[in-house]
């Protein structure tokens, strides 16, 4: 009460005073990261704005959020979806935005970045001078020059919710998630869909592993969907014939999802309640989590493709700072932070 | 003096009236209104200015909190730090909220086309509904007073290309009255600002880094509205005790939901619209004869709701981020009686059914078999709302009321709404009210709470709330020279089993029973009026409200920090102030809002601009000059919004327009024969 009644005498006197609103410019602040480090993508919140980036340094055991609204004095936006570094400069793809920002691995400023997008994802580099975004509206994949950051072309899909990308060879496999069920295959020499594989409801990620082999893992769709529901499933497809070889059952309503693999291409890591871990030798799914679910649903995974250390990102409530949590290969716990709000991707850099 | 006398059946005049050395006392303490914490708003604060949606209207005469994206954008209100969801709408008797989405868009109710709003807080909301955990707000219409034709028009013009015109005729001859109202509202909405959040103009030097830049100057985009809204009403008064009414509301509206101040998509080829078309209908008739009052409503309301969200690809092609289409027809039907016995009993009871059919069709899909589906529901709800209540006065200065509620929805029940009510005269002088209520009240989940695709969860709990409240109330009339009043009301609320959206491990959202909320508070009211000599009157009115809301629930995991904390866009502290000043034909009033920082972040975090936004302070000001000539009344009013030309958000990355005019002009003809 007593609070409360000097909160109101401040109140009467700001009326009195008029009180201007706080409000402008974000002041900039200068960095210089060097060492090992790993970028954290927080979405934040649908229609808040509130995405950002965080810089977590190996060796120090240190993390600074927001890097890029402090670097740049600008927003990063609204729901960032994917970091994709390449030849020392990182590229952000902010799904409500339409933006892919471009910066400075050790400085967080920004370089660049790439408009004229619907609702960019994923960012793949088959050359210096040839990428590929895609989108999740969008019927078309975006291609652009990262040397002169103008689009110079499109891929027509027909297909909305292409998602992630791997190239074998000269080709690029491509999963389109949201109600749909492909892995499509684009020729990056003509930039066009020339085949299409069909997998189970919902592909969500895509990984390539060190046999030539692609892994994807479904989501099985949700009860009561027009387009279906099933048990989801990870599939092993041979990336030079395109036909699926092998398709891993799990229990219906299971939710897998976040595949990846180390940097060996070995060992393959999802999320489904925990953190599981299989080899790509392997002839059955894992029958213990690597690490078990704490209560909440993990949101984002990272394999450090170096140490193959984990990180697992953990949203809480989606509505505050997410944590990350580091994992050595053996399951060890080696350190836990705060990032931003809903921690969705990670990103390393050597 | 004047002997205290209690409230009849016919009357609801004053129960208190004293003459005490010069200070003539009136209370409004009415037998219905024992112990019920509420606030009216008559056609003086709601007929203002015709641009004034009634989300404008609370936010500067009520403690209520308004989350607004902006003028013609979603508007919503919540009481004592609860959701929107928790406050309960009524338009002559008809239940407003969404059955989809539970809560009202204030912005699409022009306050001209409304004749009085009362608002009920907490426990008070017992009274008027089920599931009010905050509170109620009832708006109804009205015959006319003036007998005769009228006629008036307002032609408003304001900043950004906006445009209102305000048009009623009228006709009352005692027993018959005839109302038509149209309200159209038409602008660009493109106001200019600095976008602090984007940097354009970017200059990299030879390495790379960037050597210059501006905040650009941008305007609104995809901000543009065009609303019609037409209203038309007809009583009439048999003259032996019963009256019948009928209402017909009709909005067409066409808006564009700006863009946000993040979004790097050109304007030129992108596309976020909301169309509404609503009809609201509803019939009247009541009786009165003896100490027997009866009442019993009919109604329909048939909404389409349309949502575009599209980007132009090239080509004439358009990728569909979102499509969505509802329409919602409900019946409605009550029936109310109120019987007195004496002057110190009075008993109500009361019945009122929704039958809700709603189609959802929130996404078109090509299903694996090649055919197209869509993503939806399409589901039919009966809700049916009955209470009783009984109303004592057992001395001249003590008021005691219960009443009972409870709600039916689907195939379901809610456990029994009890709420209990208390008043007492503590002083005749002065006028001094002391009123306590308690209650417990229960919402039950909405359709898209329930069937939403994907995420709707049909084994969604009631929100149970409980709330108690105790306050002070005073008014003093110094015969009409100096008049003023306050009130003063503290209160404690608990809401368990909170419905809140989360995601789930398959990537949508979904409602579950999670959250437990504690708010409690003070709020404060006072107002003032003073005369000076024949041509000045002042008149100041102000609220405040101390609105700590704070979860209580359990933690998600360890890492929760939410617990304890501030709910997301609650502000701690609101308040509102506004001064009126009449000499003669001429009026200048001044409105000043404020809101505390709200916090975007459940941990009430701070690290950045955007886990919060900052305090808000608004003041607004308009003046106006009233003509009398003998063919027509004329007015000219001018009004300044954002009087002090900020630059600000009110909700993150939704910018708001600094100083900004509008200026009406308005007609009366005068015809024959016009009297009270």
């Amino acid at each position: 009460m007593r609070r409360a009644f000097h909160t109101l005498l401040t109140v009467l006197a700001s009326a009195g005073i008029w009180s201007c609103m706080d409000y402008g410019p974000q002041p900039e602040e200068r960095f210089s990261e060097s060492g090992k480090g790993v970028f954290i993508v927080n979405e934040g919140n649908f229609n808040f704005g509130n995405a950002s980036l965080s810089y977590y340094d190996v060796a120090g055991m240190r993390v600074e959020n927001s890097v890029f609204s402090r670097a740049n004095g600008i927003s990063l936006g609204d729901v960032a979806q994917s970091m994709t570094v390449h030849d020392g400069r990182g590229y952000v793809a902010v799904n409500n935005s339409g933006v892919v920002f471009v910066i400075d691995l050790s400085t967080f400023r920004l370089v660049g970045m790439l408009e004229g997008l619907t609702s960019p994802r994923y960012v793949h580099f088959a050359s210096d001078t040839k990428a590929y975004v895609t989108d999740l509206y969008d019927t078309r994949i975006t291609i652009f020059d990262p040397t002169t950051m103008q689009v110079t072309g499109h891929v027509e899909t027909g297909r909305t919710s292409t998602e992630q990308m791997v190239q074998y060879d000269r080709y690029l496999f491509v999963n389109c998630w949201s109600y749909d069920n492909r892995i499509l295959v684009i020729d990056t020499e003509t930039d066009e869909v020339c085949d299409e594989i069909t997998v189970g409801i919902q592909p969500t990620s895509l990984v390539l592993d060190r046999n030539g082999k692609i892994w994807t893992i479904t989501d099985g769709g949700y009860e009561g969907s027009p387009y279906g529901y099933e048990a989801p499933a990870l599939y092993r497809i041979d990336a030079a014939t395109r036909k699926v070889e092998r398709e891993f059952l799990f229990v219906l309503g299971d939710a897998p999802s976040e595949i990846r693999i180390d940097g060996d291409g070995g060992t393959l890591y999802f999320i489904n309640g925990g953190v599981w871990r299989m080899s790509v030798d392997a002839d059955r799914l894992p029958d213990e989590p690597f690490i078990p679910g704490s209560g909440t649903i993990y949101y984002g995974l990272g394999v450090d493709p170096e140490t193959s250390e984990v990180y697992v990102a953990d949203a809480v409530d989606y509505m505050q700072s997410g944590v990350v949590m580091r994992y050595s290969p053996t399951g060890e716990l080696l350190d836990s932070f705060r990032v931003g709000v809903t921690p969705g991707d990670f990103c390393f850099v050597r | 003096m004047l002997l205290p006398f209690v409230t009849a059946a016919q009357e609801e005049r004053p129960a208190w009236s004293l003459d005490i050395d010069s200070v003539e006392v009136v209370t409004e303490r009415h037998i219905k209104d024992i112990g019920v914490q509420k606030s009216e708003m008559d056609t003086t604060v709601l007929h203002q200015n015709i641009s004034l949606s009634m989300a404008d209207v609370l936010t500067h005469n009520s403690s209520l909190f308004i989350k607004s994206y902006g003028r013609a954008t979603l508007s919503t209100a919540s009481f004592r730090g609860t959701s929107a969801s928790h406050t309960q709408v009524t338009w002559n008797g008809m239940n407003l909220n969404s059955p989809m989405l539970g809560m009202t868009d204030f912005s699409m109710i022009p306050a001209y086309f409304i004749d009085r709003a009362t608002l009920y807080y907490g426990t008070s909301s017992v009274s008027v509904s089920g599931g009010g955990l905050g509170g109620a707000v009832a708006l109804s219409t009205g015959p006319v007073s003036e007998h005769g034709f009228g006629l008036q028009f307002v032609q408003g013009v304001g900043s950004f290309s906006t445009f209102d015109d305000y048009l009623r005729f009228t006709y009352s001859d005692g027993r018959w009255s005839v109302s038509t109202r149209v309200v159209y509202s038409d602008s660009k909405n493109n106001f200019k600002y600095t976008n602090y959040r984007r940097k354009t103009g970017l200059v990299f030097d030879d390495t790379g880094a960037l050597t210059g830049f501006e905040y650009p100057v941008e305007r609104n985009k995809c901000g543009d509205f065009h609303d019609l809204h037409l209203l038309q009403e007809l009583y009439y008064d048999a003259g032996n005790g019963h009256r019948f009414g009928l209402a017909a509301w009709y909005v067409d509206s066409d808006r564009g939901v700006p863009m946000l101040n993040v979004d790097y998509r050109d304007d030129a080829d992108y596309s976020n619209r909301q169309r509404e078309n609503t009809f609201r209908g509803v019939m009247s008739w009541s009786m009165i004869r003896g100490s027997l009052k009866l009442g019993a409503r009919a109604g329909y309301i048939y909404t389409y709701l349309g949502y575009d969200y599209s980007r132009q690809i090239g080509g004439g092609e358009w990728a569909q981020m979102t499509r969505s289409r509802s329409y919602v027809n409900t019946v409605y039907g009550a029936f109310d009686a109120e019987y007195y016995i004496g002057r110190k009993w009075l008993f109500t009871a009361g019945i009122t059914a929704h039958q809700n059919f709603v189609v959802s069709k929130d996404r078109n899909i090509i299903r694996q078999d090649g055919n197209s589906a869509i993503v939806g529901y399409d589901k039919a709800r009966i809700e049916l709302s009955g209470h009783v209540s009984a109303k004592w006065l057992p001395t001249e200065r003590l008021g005691i009321s219960v009443t009972l509620r409870d709600d039916f929805y689907g195939t379901e029940f809610t456990p029994v709404i009890p709420a209990a009510f208390l008043d007492f005269v503590a002083s005749k002088r002065g006028n001094v009210v002391l009123k306590a209520s308690i209650s417990r009240n229960y919402r039950y989940p909405t359709l898209n709470d329930l069937y939403f695709l994907p995420g709707g969860n049909d084994t969604l709990r009631v929100e149970r709330g409980f709330t108690y409240d105790g306050g002070v109330s005073f008014r003093v009339d110094g015969n009409g020279r100096l008049s003023f009043g306050g009130e003063v009301t503290a209160y404690d609320s608990y809401i368990n089993d909170w419905i809140c959206w989360l995601p789930t491990a398959k990537g949508f959202w979904s409602p579950v029973n999670i959250r437990k909320v504690h708010s409690y508070g003070v709020e404060l009211k006072a107002d003032a009026t003073a005369r000076f000599g024949r041509d000045w009157r002042l008149a100041i009115k102000g609220s405040y409200a101390w609105t700590p809301s704070i979860n209580l629930g359990d933690p998600v995991n360890w890492a929760d920090e939410s617990i304890g904390k501030q709910l997301v866009y609650v502000p701690r502290n609101s308040a509102a102030v506004t001064g009126r000043l009449d000499w003669r034909s001429w009026s200048l009033a001044y409105e000043w809002t404020y809101y505390d920082k709200r916090y975007t972040t459940s941990s009430n975090e701070t690290a950045t601009r955007f886990d919060e936004l900052g305090e808000y302070f608004m003041s607004d000001v308009w003046i106006e000059k009233r003509f009398a000539f003998r063919w027509a009344d004329l007015s000219v009013k001018g009004v300044i919004r954002n009087l002090f030309n900020e630059e600000y958000e009110s909700v993150l990355a939704r910018p708001m327009p600094r100083m900004n005019f509008e200026f009406f002009v308005g007609i009366k003809p005068k015809f024959q024969s016009r009297k009270k």
